[in-house]
Parts: structure tokens; sequence; C-alpha cells
């Protein structure tokens, strides 16, 4: 029989005032069910809370129903209490009688009448209540971050630093990222390989970090606290442990002259390469498409041909017969870090992306007209002119450079609304490193706004226009088109209202930020979501920003939005931060308001499996003694169902149920109101 | 006596109810009629609750919760708006009138548009009279008691 | 009626088939049969008679049936969406079943005095019916034939009703509900209440009151016709089985007509088409939301 409790809080006046509490309680003390009712000025204070204590003990209760405030601001204060006295906590519910009633009424006896009503239908909800135990989750505290630009290798180092197992997957053959390539970085120009190279190598040598470059996540499955991941090492056909990096390969390989695409297409390399000097790891990889051995063998050469690279190993690394591998990985937690790659104004655009490219900026065909990272490239000291800003056309010194911003971006016809935001401020730093390495050359910036919210950002772009003297046009720029030695800039100034005709010796894009291709291909793996553009959905924009919707699996730097380098390092630590939090337990404890299947009863119709926001709903086989299969019936995963319901209220039969939400609860409440 | 309806309304606990209470909070004044029912999600919100409450004597029903979009869990009001959108279909047509189940969306943030749905769910049902669905005879012509 | 003997025959003799369900002759009408040999399989026809949907004798708790082998079934338009329907909602596995698709003429409209042949129409269903020839089958037999004309059709029906001031729908449905005697004879034999326990039959709690009363009634067909949203096939079978002469089929079509008017879905023979419960899309229709 049940033993319920019913404790009506006065709230001060706040219930007081339009709610007579004590025949509330009185009210109450006759429903069937009922064997202790009273009224008290503050339940939540110490004295009330001792009350609830003891009346639980004295009267041995079977449930409690606190008559107070929004069980938003006690539920759990009250469940506690109850827990304390030794009644499972689930056995407590709270009647709002102060936002949903004192509070919105007035006449004191229709405001104490609903009251009652209210506390009733919580009554007849808590008799129904069964204990609930809180969920464990065992977790395998180990972390996978996907991508190893800044934000990821930030991510991966603080996690290690915390004492958990790093597992990085980077897809290129060395971790650094975008930030690998620029020269100087805003708002303080200090060198980005200078204080991009201490961390990588902090990477390599972390003994908790497992990195596993030139690699990508094949497989994902499982769930937050279990995920298994298979990762394909892609074949660099060196043997990994064999190398030490000399580099004696790459000297000997004759072919040099593939692009280079670290350089942006502006140096060249040879077929088997490291990307960069500093590359972590220092290990080459070997282009098949261009080695001379692997050309001759898509053409039916059976002879074998070349071979300098191995002729020249004297480790005996070089291994032309490698084959991809895999290996498979347990992980408790996921840090998406892929990053971004910029918009081309290309013709060709990537499919069923809905953009367009320049035509009327000549698709990127005319030279001298290049975009942001091959600017970069040109001022970098280590670049391929040796930080020589030139023409790549003929390799003379532009004397008047036109840098446009928004180029793609916030422009819905090309198919990108957005701001890339990091343009104001890298095309302010490509002004000042021009200026600063070519004294008498000008530099005209077109723009739409210049927006540089950020500490120190907005005096960084006022220096560019007021110490470098840059002139910044506000306007776009509506034709660029190559005349003889010079490229033509039409354009038009939106404040002076003047029709603008100018001679650049170098144009600049500031091309738009754009997620990493194959990202939807990973998200899907992942099953995390990504906005219409490509970029990582956050959980909330405002409260959750580096959580998915996926538990247990995060976000960091620009595969989320367009983002700069302290941002993607704040998201990098920040996920890391909340995977910390999430192995600060051996065990992932969770509301056990999560829904659970009557396998008895199951038909096995799966509509719980397609209507589940989270792909919680799995199948298992129950069989018979014998083995038989008997029948294939839903299964929830508490670690991964969030207990909305949807599936209940979806399955023909319900013969799947929310903890504490359940039917015969929710039944109880409507027939008692 | 002037009629009294009896209103019921499920509410999603993220949306709808943090909306209420904040209703509450900013003492914004309502018809008194209408008791809340919090469920985790309008995704969990069941046809059958509402066909319940009909036969428990409610005059009206009010579902609610988070917008298109702003969903806690993400879909589960897309579910439900689908859901409603057939049974009203359904109940329009055998003769019940679907303005007595009052679907809304309001946010944690929309107090003043709770009270508001609160106070025209109160007037349209006292304008519509008792649905004795509870009872079937007296009813019969009230249930329907429409155009 | 040869070609349909010939394929069962050599269905059951050379390939992996046990049982074949179809119909035969009885001595009021034709009835399902269930032909487990050559000789049997001689025994089965086809014509406008064949009401019956087999496609219920494949839900798994029939486990009798399942009991005698892998089956082939004969299938009419709207058994093949029953069919469709099943191996959609997981019942059935296509591989587990062989198809014999008929072309079909249309059934006659079940005359409850039997047996006055000058008396025969069209069902209902059949004037509307969406899909005569089915697509899902292993094989097809049988001729094309003119379309079956007569009756209003159910659309025309649903119209009529909709039609009605709402007090008279009322009037129309409460006193048709009333008359349920809750023998559950409608879902006995729906292919697609496939349903190991239905809720009707659930007490803890009892959204469906079981005595036939008004109030438990209500629940009863408003729940039965939202379940069927979407997946009813429209073969009339409910009706047909119902001894107290509700017009199911009517409730069932206007649901059909909700979804296809909101969600553009049509309930089809094509087993992976989804059904619209269970999908949505963000910019569904919600004109009715405050
Ligand atoms: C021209 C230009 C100048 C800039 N200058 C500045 C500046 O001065 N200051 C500043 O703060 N910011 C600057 N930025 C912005 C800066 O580049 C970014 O903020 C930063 O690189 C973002 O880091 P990230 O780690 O998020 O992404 P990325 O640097 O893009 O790194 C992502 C990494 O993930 C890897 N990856 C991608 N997909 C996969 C996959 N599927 N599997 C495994 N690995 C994958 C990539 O190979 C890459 O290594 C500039 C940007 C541009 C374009
Ligand atoms: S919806 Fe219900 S019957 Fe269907 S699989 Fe899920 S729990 Fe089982
Ligand atoms: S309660 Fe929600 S999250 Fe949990 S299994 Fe059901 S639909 Fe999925
Ligand atoms: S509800 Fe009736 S018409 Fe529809 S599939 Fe079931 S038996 Fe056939
Ligand atoms: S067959 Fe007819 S009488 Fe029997 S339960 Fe169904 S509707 Fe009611």
């Amino acid at each position: 029989m049940a033993r319920i409790g019913v404790f009506v809080c006065h709230c001060g006046e706040n219930i007081g005032r339009t709610v007579d509490a004590s025949s509330v309680a009185e009210a109450l003390r006759s429903h069937p069910g009922v064997v202790h009712a009273e009224d008290y000025r503050y339940m939540c204070s110490d004295p009330g809370q001792t009350l609830v204590r003891e009346a639980i003990a004295a009267n041995r209760l079977t449930g409690v129903v606190v008559a107070a405030c929004s069980p938003h601001m006690h539920e759990r204060t009250f469940r506690k209490v109850v827990a304390a006295a030794g009644l499972n906590p689930f056995l407590c519910e709270m009647a709002n009688i102060r936002e949903q009633c004192s509070w919105i009424h007035e006449d004191r006896e229709q405001a104490t009448g609903k009251a009652i009503a209210i506390t009733r239908a919580l009554v007849e909800k808590v008799k129904a209540n069964t204990p609930l135990e809180t969920i464990r989750i065992p977790i395998e505290r180990r972390a996978l971050v996907i991508g190893g630009g800044i934000a990821g290798i930030q991510a991966a180092l603080d996690l290690a630093d915390g004492g958990a197992e790093v597992v990085l997957v980077e897809k290129e053959s060395s971790i650094g990222g975008h930030m690998s390539q620029l020269s100087e970085t805003f708002p303080t120009l200090d060198c980005s390989q200078c204080i991009l190279t201490p961390r990588m190598v902090e990477v390599a040598q972390h003994p908790r970090i497992r990195l596993y470059a030139y690699s990508e996540v094949e497989e994902v499955s499982g769930y937050i606290g279990n995920f298994e991941v298979k990762v394909r090492r892609k074949a660099r056909s060196v043997n990994e442990t064999l190398c030490n990096g000399c580099g004696a390969c790459t000297q000997a390989c004759p072919n040099r002259k593939v692009p280079n695409e670290f350089e942006c297409g502006l140096g060249k390399r040879p077929a088997i390469s490291v990307p960069f000097p500093q590359a972590v790891p220092n290990m080459p990889v070997l282009d098949r498409e261009r080695c001379a051995r692997f050309m001759a063998i898509r053409k039916g050469i059976t002879k074998a041909v070349c071979g300098k690279c191995a002729e020249a190993c004297t480790r005996g690394a070089i291994d032309f017969a490698q084959e991809d591998r895999f290996v498979t990985e347990k992980v408790g937690a996921i840090i998406i870090a892929t990053g971004y790659q910029l918009y081309s104004i290309g013709k060709e655009q990537p499919e069923g992306e809905g953009l367009s490219g320049y035509g009327e900026y000549g698709y990127g065909q005319v030279p001298d007209v290049i975009d942001g990272l091959q600017f970069e490239r040109l001022a970098s000291a280590s670049g391929p002119t040796g930080g020589r800003i030139v023409r790549p056309s003929d390799g003379r010194v532009p004397k008047r450079v036109v840098f446009l911003q928004c180029v793609g971006s916030r422009d819905p016809s090309r198919g990108i609304p957005y701001c890339s935001k990091i343009c104001c401020m890298y095309v302010a730093k490509h002004v000042m490193l021009y200026r600063h390495k070519v004294h008498d050359g000008e530099a005209v910036v077109f723009y739409m706004d210049v927006r540089a919210a950020g500490k120190g950002y907005d005096e960084f772009t006022r220096r560019a226009i007021e110490e470098e003297g840059a002139i910044y046009r506000r306007g776009r720029v509506a034709r660029l088109w190559r005349d003889g030695d010079v490229v033509k800039v039409q354009g038009f100034d939106t404040l002076s209202g003047e029709p603008l005709l100018l001679d650049a010796d170098l144009v600049v894009l500031a091309t738009a930020v754009r997620p990493q291709p194959g990202i939807r291909a990973l998200a899907q793996k992942l099953s995390v979501s990504c906005d219409q553009h490509g970029f990582i959905n956050e959980a909330h924009p405002k409260l959750r920003p580096v959580e998915t919707n996926t538990a247990g699996i995060f976000v960091a730097g620009a595969c989320q939005a367009p983002r700069d380098i302290p941002e993607s390092v704040a998201m990098g630590s920040a996920a890391a931060a909340k995977v910390l939090g999430l192995f600060s337990k051996a065990e992932l404890e969770r509301e056990p308001t999560v829904a659970r299947v009557d396998a008895a009863h199951c038909a096995g119709c799966f509509l719980c499996e397609r209507v589940c926001p989270y792909g919680a709903v799995g199948r298992r086989e129950v069989r018979d003694r014998a083995g038989r299969l008997v029948k294939v019936v839903a299964e929830v995963n508490p670690g991964v169902c969030q207990g909305c319901g949807t599936c209940q209220a979806t399955c023909p039969g319900k013969h799947v149920e929310v903890q504490g939400f359940t039917d015969q609860q929710i039944y109880a409440e409507i027939a008692a109101l | 006596m002037a009629f009294q309806p009896k209103i019921t309304a499920f509410v999603c606990n993220w949306c709808t109810y943090t909306g209420a209470d904040l209703a509450g909070t900013s003492r914004l004044q309502m018809a008194p009629e209408v008791r809340i029912i919090r469920l985790p999600c309008t995704g969990r919100i069941d046809p059958l609750f509402v066909i319940k409450a009909f036969e428990r004597g409610a005059d009206g029903v009010i579902v609610s919760g988070c917008h298109p979009a702003d969903c806690h869990y993400n879909s589960g009001n897309y579910h439900a708006r689908r859901r409603f959108a057939i049974f009203r279909d359904l109940l329009d047509f055998v003769g019940l009138d679907p303005r007595r189940v009052i679907f809304s969306w309001v946010s944690a943030s929309e107090g003043g548009k709770w009270r508001d749905i609160v106070d025209s769910a109160a007037a349209t049902i006292r304008e519509l009279g008792p649905c004795r669905a509870d009872t079937g005879d007296e009813g019969r012509g009230r249930l329907a008691c429409a155009s | 009626m040869r070609e349909l003997r010939e394929l069962a025959v050599r269905l059951l003799e050379t390939s992996d088939v046990q049982v074949v369900i179809g119909w035969e002759e009885s001595r009021r009408g034709v009835r399902p049969a269930f032909a487990q040999t050559p000789a049997e399989a001689e025994r089965l026809v086809f014509d406008q008679r064949c009401v019956h949907n087999l496609a219920a004798y494949l839900h798994p708790r029939r486990k009798h049936i399942r009991g005698l082998g892998r089956p082939a079934v004969v299938v009419k338009g709207c058994d093949a969406r029953a069919v469709a329907g099943l191996i959609r909602d997981n019942q059935l596995r296509r591989e587990d079943v062989v198809l014999i698709g008929v072309r079909c003429p249309g059934v006659w409209a079940e005359n409850k005095a039997e047996g006055q042949p000058g008396n025969r129409r069209w069902a209902e269903r059949c004037v509307s019916c969406p899909q005569r020839t089915p697509t899902l089958c292993d094989y097809l037999i049988g001729e094309d034939s003119p379309e079956p004309s007569g009756g209003p059709g159910l659309e025309a029906q649903v119209e009529r009703i909709q039609a009605l001031p709402m007090a008279e729908r009322w009037a129309f449905w409460s006193s048709a509900f009333e008359r349920c005697v809750r023998c559950y004879a409608c879902r006995e034999i729906c292919p697609l209440c496939f349903c190991e326990r239905c809720l009707a039959d659930k007490s803890m709690p009892q959204w469906i009151e079981s005595s036939p009363h008004r109030r438990g009634n209500l629940a009863w067909h408003l729940a039965r016709a939202l379940h069927l949203a979407g997946r009813c096939v429209g073969c009339g079978e409910c009706e047909r089985a119902c001894p107290a002469g509700i017009p199911l089929s009517i409730l069932n079509a206007r649901l059909q007509q909700s979804v296809r008017e909101r969600f553009e879905f049509v309930v089809s023979d094509d087993p992976v088409a989804p059904s619209p419960i269970g999908e949505f899309r963000v910019d569904d229709g919600q004109e009715f939301i405050r």
C-alpha cells in the first residue's frame, strides 16, 4: 500500500498570500494513500528539510510530494533530502503551486482549489513511481582527436597533460594544419612556425599521445564512453619504424617537378617528400601518382623502374609494396578538429554544395591573382621565395597590391551567406607584411565592412591604415582581368560614389572559409550533424559550444565555423576540459530516466528506431533455450538515450517506456486532474 | 453557475514548462482553468493522453513545446507535429471539434505567449461548452457543438 | 486458373516452397487455402470472389502457418501493398516469401445475403483502387481487365461525410462506434495489425477501456485508425469482418487522404518507402499550430 507524505510550502508569502497552504495540506490528508500532510513556511530551509526527513522515517513513507515551487527550482534539493532519509530519490515529485498557481492567480479560493488539484495529481503520479537507480556506464579513458591542426594539437596536449591517453588522427603526412603555412600571425605578428613547432614536437614526444599521421577514420561504432574506431593508415611506402627522417630519399628523387601543395602550388617538390622541414612526424610520403616507378606500373611496364630513393636510403625503409593498414582503437570520447579549406573561385565547384565560382574574376586563371594562403607562403621566410614578396608570373616585386575582402563570403548568390570572420584581420596583416617588405609599395584594400572585434584587433587594423598607409576602399570589385603586364581592377567606391579602375601588380583574394571536403561523410560516420554549409553543429550555440548532439563527441576549431587561432585554441582546450570532466570518473553516471523496451511484447517493428533522435535504439535477437531465433526486438542503449520519449509515443503497443514518465504515471496524473 | 471548463495542458519540460514558470515569475495573471502535466518532450505526447483527458472530463487540451529547430531533443517536436496534424484531422472527421486540441510552440522565454495561449484556450473552450466524452450521451450534441 | 495451378504445382515440386497460400472453392463461395501438395494446388482458384487479404497469414505471430514452411502467396494489388508493409515494418523478410502476383480485376462487394449473382457490384475500394496489379511479386499471372466501376468509391464517401456539419459527423460516427461489440475481428483480420500484444489488451494502464461502452469504443476506434495512418492498404478486410457493419474503410480512407495531402505520402507496394509516421520534414505544414 502506498504511504505518501505531502509537504506544502508557504514560500513565505509567495505561495501563502494566494494559496491557503494549510487548507491544501488539510485537503490532501484525506486523499487516498496519503498518510501524512503538513505545511511549513519554508520547506527548502534546513528545518523544512528536517521536517521531510523525519516524516519519512516516522511514517515509513513510500513516496513524497512537495507542493512548492517549480521542479526546475528545487526538484534536485528535495530528491536529495528524500535520499538522505533512505528513500529512493525518484519517489519524490514536486507539485508546482508557486510559478504555476499562486503567482498567476489572485482569487484565493480559486488558487487554493487549483493548488489542491495539482497536488493530488502529483500524489497519484508518485503512487505509480518506481525506484530508479542511477545508470552507470564504464568509460574508456582514452580520447580520439580527429585533425592535427592547432585546435586538435591543443586538445591532444591538454588531454594528455591531464592524464588521458590520446589517439590523434591526421589525414596529411604531418600535423600542424593551416597554421604551419602562415607566416606571421595577427594581432601580434609573431612567427607562426616559431610558436607552433614546439607544440608539434611536444605531441610527437608525449608518452600519452599516439599519433597516426597520414591516416583517416574509417569506421566508428559504440557510444559515449565506449567507442570503437577503425583507423586507416594510408600507405606511405615508407616503413615507419626504419625511417629516421634523414631525407636522403627526397634528395635522390629525380622527379622534382611536382606542384607543392604545402606551398599552395607556388613551389615544386619531389615525388617523395616531406611537406616542410619541421614536419611531425618527420617522415616522407611517396606520392604514387607522381612516382616514376608507379607510373610505369600503371602503364603496364613490368620492369622495376627508377628506385633511386630506395637506393639512397641507407636504412632500407622504402617499401614500394606497402599497403593501407587498419588499426582499431577503443576510446571513450571523440573530438572533431578537422579545420577548414578555402573556397576557390574556379569554375569547377564541389557537387551538391550549391556553390558557384567567379567568372568576372577570371575563374582563378589570371596569373598574379592569388589567395590569402598563397600570400602567406610568399611572405614566409621558409616559403618558396624565402620571404620575398614577388609576382608568381614573372618574379617581379609588385609595387601595387590590391586586396579584396569577402570573396565568396557574405555573397548568397555564390552559396555562402556567412562572414568568414578571419579575413578582415589577415588582410590587415598582409598589408603590414607587404609594407614591411616593400617600403615603397602601395596597398589597396576593397572591403564591405571592417570587422575587427577581438582583443587588440581593432587597434591592429587601425595600425594597418594609419601607420602603414593602406588605402581602404569600401566597395566591391566588379571585374578583374589581365591587361599586358598588369591586372585591371574595376570597382566602385560606395562611400565616395566614384567608379574605380586600378592597375594592380598583384591581387590577393580573401576567399571564404569553408569546411573540409569530406566533412559530411565523416559527420555521418560519427552520427553528428552539419549545418547547411557543412560546419559541424554544436549542441547549443551559446551554452554548449564545444559539444555535439551526440554524447561523447566534441568539436573544436574551424570545422565548427570560421575561427582564428586564439579561438581554435580556446575551443581545443574547452573540448579537452569537457573530455577530462567526463573521464574524471571511472563510470559515467546518468539519470535513469531513459527508455526501456518490454522485450516480451515488442513486435520488432522498429518504428522506435526510426524516430529516436539519438540513434539510441538498437536491435537484439531473442532466442529460445535451444538457441533458435524467436524474434528480433528493439533495445535501448541507456548510455545514448536522452529520455525524450518520442519512441514511446510512436510505438503502437507502448512497449517501450521512459522511466519516470511511464504511461502509468501520466495516466494517473490525467485521471486525477 | 457559469461553465468552468477543465483544460489539461501537456507540455515539454524544457521550453513550455519553463515558459510557464517564467510567466509565474513575471506574475502574469491568467485563467485558472489550465492544469499542466509535465513531460520530457512533445515527442512523448501521445494522442492517447488527449483521448484519456477527454474521457476523464477535460473540455479542452493544450499541447505545447519547443519551437521547430529548438527542440531540446532535436526532433521530438517534429514527430509530434506530424502526429497531431493527423490526429486533429481524425478528430475533425469524426465530429469532435479539433478546436478543443490547442497546439502551440512556446519557448522558455515566452511567458507572455503562454499566458495568451492559456487565456485564449479558456475563452475558446468556454465558448464551445463542455465536452462530454466521459459519459457519451448528454454530451453528444455538445461535443459536436461547433458551427 | 490453369496458369495459377501450374505455377503453384511447379513451385511446390521444384522449388523451396512448402505451401502455397491462395483460395479454393468451398460450400459458401471461396475460402483461403493452404496447398501443401500438388493435388491441393490443383484446387486453387482466383476470381472476383477472392476478397481475403492473404498477407495477414504472414504475421510472425501466426506460428502455425510459419510452421508449414516457406510460403508462396497469391497477391492482389492490395495484398501486395500489405506484404510491403510487413517487410517495411520488419515482420517479414522479402527472401522468406514467394509472391505470385495476379492482375486483379477487382473483387465483388461481399453480399451478406450471398448467392445472388444478379446482385453483384464491385467492392467500393476496388472502384478507387490505386493499383490493382502488383509490382512487388516474383511471378505475375492473369490478364488485364477493365477498371471496375459503379459505386461512388471511397474517396467520394469521405468527401460526403467531411462535408456534413460537425454535429452530424459526430452523430454518424458515434452511432457507428456505439454498435461496436469489441470483438476485434477487424484487428485480427488486418494484415497490418501484427502487434504481439495490442494496446487495446493492455491494462497497466488501460488506455482503452475494454468493455463495449461508448467511452472505450471511441478510444478504440481513434487509436486503431491512427495506427493505420500511412499504413492501411485499403483492402477493406476490417470492414468485411466487422459483425456490426461499421464503415471502417471510410475512416481509414480519411487518414490516407490526410497523409497524402499533408506529407505527399501514398501507401504503395514499395517495401522500402518508409511510412510517414516515423519520418518528418522540417517544413511540414503547421497551420494548426499557434
Ligand atoms: C590566409 C590566412 C591567414 C590567416 N592568418 C591568421 C592569423 O594571422 N592569426 C590567426 O589567429 N589566424 C589566422 N588564420 C586562421 C587560422 O588558419 C585558423 O584559425 C586555424 O588554422 C584553425 O585551426 P584548426 O586546427 O581548426 O584547422 P586547420 O588548421 O585547418 O587544421 C585541421 C587539420 O585537420 C586535418 N584534417 C582535416 N580533415 C581530416 C580528416 N577527415 N581526418 C583527419 N584529419 C583531418 C587537416 O589536414 C589539418 O591538419 C588565417 C587563415 C588564413 C586562410
Ligand atoms: S516501436 Fe514498439 S513494438 Fe516496435 S520495435 Fe519499438 S518497442 Fe518494439
Ligand atoms: S526516449 Fe528518446 S532518446 Fe531514448 S530511445 Fe526513446 S526516442 Fe531515443
Ligand atoms: S485497416 Fe482494414 S483496410 Fe486497412 S489494412 Fe487493415 S484490414 Fe485492410
Ligand atoms: S470488428 Fe467491428 S465490432 Fe469488432 S471490434 Fe472491430 S469495429 Fe468493433
